[in-house]
């Protein structure tokens, strides 16, 4: 009687408890979404209102669930370590420096449609350069001038889709291997590195609602749109000269759980309806000229007309040089 | 025999598909390429010199605080000293990233007008990473060093003080000697945490300062570069091995929340110990500095007057709608991860510290023991952004694609639980296995029921504090979150990064508010862990009476 339940009760025991075990896991695994919902992986940034939330699903039957995923270029990166089972049926926001780290890892089905656009530019705090007798800043090239000393911040290029952008320009702009001298330049005049657009912008920037201690900070053209004050005047003002030009992308994921909820949400994205909402809630201009902009934008947010030419960049086969080169300055 | 093969089938299956299997991909595709020259490459190199030089100042910091430290309050009488050992483990139960906000307050108001030449090495973010770092790892030298202390007799001190030696040569020549196998496991403990630390550098280093395991983090995220990313991996997992090897030789002391009933028998503060008082004051004012920081910031407004505003927000998405899940939500997946994690890690850890503890007859079953003492000891030696980026390149599709799922965090945090489980519940069940076993063996009582009726109930504060060491690490786990969980799936850590690293607006304010609550929960925790369980105190009756 002993042996017998001795040995029948432990292995019950050890049975139960991998089938519990096994239970869980296969429950994991199967629980999949319904296929009334459309999953769309984003940047940080991305903002879509509630109300036209509630316009695709009463014109399509799908809701949908947000994935934010970080910076355009973890967003990007994320999408392709994850291109075997994709996180989202969608994506918006790969921008155009990595368009093609998409591209050669064929994580989109289809083709990629353009958005919105963005110029990264320097923006100053009016009235700090007011109240200090300083005259502003009228191009990036002259922020290695001492005048300009410990007043810049700007977003580390490695984590930062902002920054990488400039580090751009500079490549563009000022050609090897002078765009290191500018950068080392730039560093002994007392810039500030920060890891993301918000920490420069929002914390930094004397100019926005952080009131920071530096006020000039790499951000985009639009960016005055939403420091208009009281007095009907911007506090802040874009140097709109050689900006680099940032279009955003939106596409359907290869392996898509939901490809036909994915392809609806990417023609909505390119709608009036949604194309009308980027600029008050993103701060970017839609691709769809025909949209209006907000009255603010023509007086104090218009796009730039001065940009680096980038086309030429080898964006894919340089990136990580870059970095390496930029971070090593940065640490000197 | 045939029985014991056959219950080891189950932790062997656990431990190989979740810890060697995606260890072998991830070190696997580092020694694919040419890893060596990828080592030498310039940012690659100065990461493996920081993580280095920072583990190593961080240890010295936590042994100039924590020995006097565990002199006061190990070796001292003190008034209040329950309270105050339970204090000082408040910032080792804490999420690092709490601490990682904390830290941020001090950066934010140490931050002088630039160029006034004013506190530019208290702007360095190098700064704040070691203070973090001592504020979270300084009990560990506490504890370790304390416990060891407290056992030491006293008498040979008090000849010493009577032939005229002062109390730090006492020290010196007499106790030194006698702590030092638990000042090098505490150390190579330290030392091991602070390589391997990922959140705190992430949030105080800003992009700016990177660890290995913050560029591990970079090459795969930002860079795509699997091969440098495995490299650095091995290197890592090299290096923590080592620290870990060392600390485990070191002591063999037992791991548990306080269980001394000895304390208030040691002799009592004099004027003479005035310079430890003042490290151990010190060493408070480390802890609390911060956690006063929180909370006074989560009711601040961005004007600097006080409200409840913040606590209020906590229902929403924050600014610009950034989560994807409310923090609400976010806490209840903790909750579930939290339950998930603990079961699996306490369920397979106590099957394995019994196995273990069963007495081995022959050489090879001896020699069997030990090689699986070691297999499950090694994932505590293995950083968790290393076996994230594992779980990712393994379960992502083929045999077992659990990457979609919700369990693969709980899963991983539930592994790196389990070394800690096993080496709590192991000692306390090998001490009793002995005496009960046999007598109740010979009683003729089934092996299952002698574990259940006999020595379960005997080893219920062990499983009470791996289950609390299970939840701290699960709660806390920061590094595989931010790989494995997306969107929805979301968890307290990943959720308040996010808050911090993209401020303006409610953010800000938000992650001070939800760190203040956590705050609040760990000290709960903490205190109601540190009072005497009713079986230790009816014990402590027991034994009265029996005297």
């Amino acid at each position: 009687m002993q042996t017998q339940s001795r040995k029948s009760r432990i292995p019950k025991m050890a049975y139960a408890t991998i089938t519990a075990i096994a239970l869980t896991l296969s429950l994991g695994a199967c629980s999949s979404q319904s296929s009334k919902t459309v999953t769309i992986a984003t940047h940080d940034s991305f903002l879509i209102p509630d109300a036209l939330i509630n316009q695709f699903k009463k014109e399509t039957g799908y809701s949908i669930e947000g994935v934010k995923v970080g910076d355009a270029g973890e967003l990007t990166n994320k999408l392709v370590l994850t291109k075997d089972a994709p996180i989202a049926d969608a994506f918006f926001g790969i921008d155009n420096t990595f368009a093609g780290v998409a591209s050669k890892n064929g994580i989109v089905d289809g083709s990629m449609s353009k958005i919105d656009y963005a110029d990264v530019c320097f923006n100053y705090d009016r009235n700090w350069f007011a109240a200090n007798g300083v005259a502003a800043p009228t191009s990036w090239q002259q922020l290695t001038d001492a005048r300009y000393k410990n007043l810049t911040v700007v977003e580390n290029p490695a984590t930062s889709s902002t920054g990488l952008a400039f580090l751009f320009s500079t490549v563009a702009k000022l050609g090897e291997p002078e765009w290191q001298t500018w950068w080392k330049k730039m560093f002994a005049n007392g810039m500030k590195v920060e890891a993301g657009w918000e920490q420069a912008y929002y914390v930094d920037f004397s100019g926005s609602a952080g009131h920071g201690q530096y006020p000039i900070v790499l951000s985009y053209s639009s960016s005055p749109a939403d420091e208009v004050g009281k007095d009907g005047l911007s506090r802040t003002v874009s140097i709109n000269h050689d900006c680099f030009r940032q279009i955003e992308y939106t596409g359907v994921l290869k392996n898509a759980k939901n490809p036909t909820g994915a392809r609806a949400l990417v023609e909505f994205l390119k709608s009036k309806a949604f194309q009308s909402s980027v600029a008050e809630n993103m701060y970017v201009y839609p691709v769809d000229a025909t949209v209006a902009l907000p009255d603010a934008w023509a007086k104090f947010a218009p796009a730039s007309k001065s940009f680096v030419n980038v086309s030429k960049l080898p964006f894919d086969e340089k990136r990580a040089t870059w970095l390496d080169q930029w971070s090593k300055l940065a640490g000197q | 025999m045939l029985k014991r093969i056959a219950l080891w089938l189950l932790p062997i299956i656990v431990i190989g598909t979740l810890f060697y299997w995606p260890m072998s991909n991830v070190l696997g595709r580092g020694l694919t390429g040419d890893w060596f020259a990828v080592l030498s490459e310039g940012n690659v190199a100065s990461a493996i010199w920081f993580t280095v030089w920072q583990a190593g100042a961080s240890v010295l910091l936590c042994l100039l605080i924590g020995l006097p430290a565990a002199y006061v309050l190990y070796r001292r009488a003190v008034p209040g000293g329950r309270a105050l050992r339970a204090l000082i483990t408040v910032p080792f139960a804490l999420p690092t990233i709490v601490t990682a906000i904390g830290f941020t307050v001090f950066q934010k108001q140490n931050v002088h007008h630039p160029g006034s030449g004013i506190g530019t090495w208290i702007t360095s973010p190098i700064f704040w990473i070691l203070a973090a770092h001592l504020f979270v790892n300084f009990s560990v030298i506490v504890r370790t060093v304390g416990s060891s202390w407290a056992n030491l007799s006293l008498d040979t001190e008090e000849a010493a003080a009577l032939g005229g030696a002062g109390r730090f040569r006492i020290f010196w020549s007499i106790t030194r000697p006698q702590l030092m196998p638990a000042i090098v496991s505490a150390s190579a403990t330290v030392f091991m945490y602070c390589a391997g630390s990922y959140g705190l550098i992430l949030v105080l280093g800003g992009g700016n300062v990177n660890s290995i395991e913050t560029e591990i983090a970079m090459a795969a995220n930002q860079r795509l570069d699997l091969q440098e990313a495995g490299a650095l991996a091995i290197f890592q997992t090299v290096l923590s091995i080592a620290a870990f090897a060392l600390s485990a030789t070191g002591a063999r002391s037992r791991i548990g929340f306080e269980a001394h009933d000895n304390l208030s028998r040691q002799p009592r503060l004099d004027r003479r110990d005035w310079p430890a008082i003042v490290v151990t004051g010190l060493a408070l004012l480390l802890v609390v500095a911060p956690i006063y920081e929180i909370v006074d910031r989560s009711f601040a407004n961005d004007d600097g007057s006080y409200t409840f505003k913040n606590y209020l927000d906590l229902g929403g998405h924050g600014a610009r709608n950034l989560l994807n899940i409310t923090l609400e939500q976010a806490a209840l997946n903790s909750l579930r991860n939290v339950a998930v994690a603990t079961l699996l890690a306490v369920i397979i850890g106590t099957l394995v510290a019994y196995l273990l503890s069963r007495q081995a007859k022959s050489k090879h079953v001896r020699l069997a023991n030990r090689i699986m003492d070691v297999a499950f000891m090694l994932p505590l030696g293995v950083s968790t952004i290393v076996l994230g980026f594992g779980y990712l390149m393994t379960f992502g599709s083929g045999l077992l694609p659990l990457r979609t799922s919700w369990v693969i965090v709980p899963l991983i945090q539930g592994l790196m639980a389990l070394p800690l489980v096993v080496r709590i519940i192991y000692p306390a069940l090998a001490t009793i296995s002995e005496e009960l076993g046999e007598q109740a063996s010979t009683d003729g009582a089934s092996a299952l029921s002698t574990f259940l009726r006999i020595e379960l109930p005997l080893v219920r504060d062990s499983i009470g504090a791996a289950i609390g060491y299970a939840a701290i690490i699960s709660v806390g786990e920061f590094g595989a979150a931010s790989i494995l969980a997306y969107g929805s799936q979301a968890t307290l850590p990943t959720v308040l990064y996010q808050l911090i690293s993209r401020p303006g607006g409610n953010n800000y304010g938000m992650a001070m508010a939800m760190s203040a609550a956590v705050i609040l929960v760990t000290f709960a925790v903490v205190f109601a862990a540190s009072l005497p369980s009713r079986s230790r105190r009816l014990r402590r009756r027991h034994r009265v009476a029996s005297r």
